[in-house]
């Protein structure tokens, strides 16, 4: 039996799950689009993926690179004049992607992501190092020596930790993520 | 002949909900579905059911929890068993492995986790559904 229920419906349920769907809201007036700084890197502008979402491309909307750019500066947010969490929807996309393993293949954005997770559930902070470390395969030769650079001279400034530091009491926040999370208790 | 059971799945996930869907009304119960926690909620008001089948993560977060909570609040509708189909594990195994899922937040009848094997899923709905008639008849 095939799945019937429209993406742009996905969608809004996601946002606001207990709420109307606000992407029927959009004015198609760019103001998103306008504001965005990211937007010359994106495959299509947020105003575009809007109508996408309505149009329920959902093949178009997830295989473009838009919400894995989005710096999530809340521009689009605050100046959306039908009120839409544009910066959320962004954030939507890339949940959605992941949990249906569908998403631009190249992009360091879903194993930035997932990296990042898992540090801060480990250690309490982010640490570069390792951060840039867990994505290093997706960059380029080139990329790989700008980062060294950079981060010799983050270090060399004071303003990165040569080796990771762990908050204290590390156990309480992974009890408030399973809280959060609801995982569940420790069995 | 007696009234087929009537279930209600509230799940976010159309692609799950079209696949356990024909599995219930194959075994001859009636089967409603909603997409997310507000228009499940309000079917769940608006007409009796047997059993609720209800995911944990919707929306923005585990508004699962919220519907699980309120119905058990409600007098008129707490003794209804609650199953949840969760695929938490599946999305955020990699945060904690190797611990139980076990959402502590309600108190729920059963919790069976995604991927699930049509046999027991039918075998867990069934023993809900008689453990309910059994309550009710006393």
């Amino acid at each position: 039996m095939t799945n019937e229920y429209p993406f742009s419906n996905e969608v809004g349920d996601m946002l606001y799950a207990t709420h109307d769907n606000p992407i029927t809201n959009c004015l198609q007036c760019g103001t998103c689009s306008g504001s965005c700084p990211a937007v010359e890197f994106m495959d299509h502008s947020p105003r575009k993926m809007i109508g996408m979402i309505r149009a329920n491309m959902k093949e178009e909307v997830l295989a473009s690179n838009t919400y894995w750019s989005c710096a999530s500066c809340y521009q689009c947010t605050v100046r959306c004049p039908a009120g839409i969490d544009i910066a959320e929807l962004m954030y939507a996309l890339k949940r959605y992607s992941m949990w249906k393993d569908q998403y631009k293949s190249g992009l360091i954005g879903p194993a930035f992501s997932e990296s990042f997770i898992k540090m801060i559930v480990n250690s309490g902070r982010s640490y570069e190092p390792i951060l840039a470390a867990s994505y290093l395969p997706k960059f380029s030769t080139f990329d790989i020596v700008q980062e060294a650079i950079t981060a010799s001279e983050l270090v060399f400034s004071g303003k990165m930790n040569l080796f990771p530091k762990k908050i204290k009491r590390i156990k309480n926040l992974q009890n408030v993520i399973r809280r959060i999370v609801p995982i569940g208790e420790l069995s | 002949m007696t009234n087929p059971k009537k279930i209600l799945i509230i799940d976010d996930d159309p692609d799950y909900i079209a696949g356990i869907k024909p599995i219930l009304e194959r075994a001859d119960y009636t089967v409603e579905v909603a997409h997310n926690p507000k228009e499940g909620f309000n079917l769940f008001q608006a007409r009796p059911f047997d059993l609720l089948l209800l995911d944990v993560n919707m929306g923005r977060g585990a508004e699962g929890v919220a519907v699980a909570r309120k119905i058990r609040k409600n007098p008129k509708y707490n003794a209804i068993p609650i199953l949840i189909i969760t695929g938490i594990r599946e999305q955020l195994a990699f945060l904690f492995p190797h611990e139980s899922v076990q959402p502590q937040f309600a108190d729920l009848d059963g919790l069976l986790e995604k991927p699930i094997e049509p046999k027991v899923l039918l075998e867990k709905v069934s023993t809900l559904l008689k453990l309910f008639e059994e309550k009710k008849n006393i």
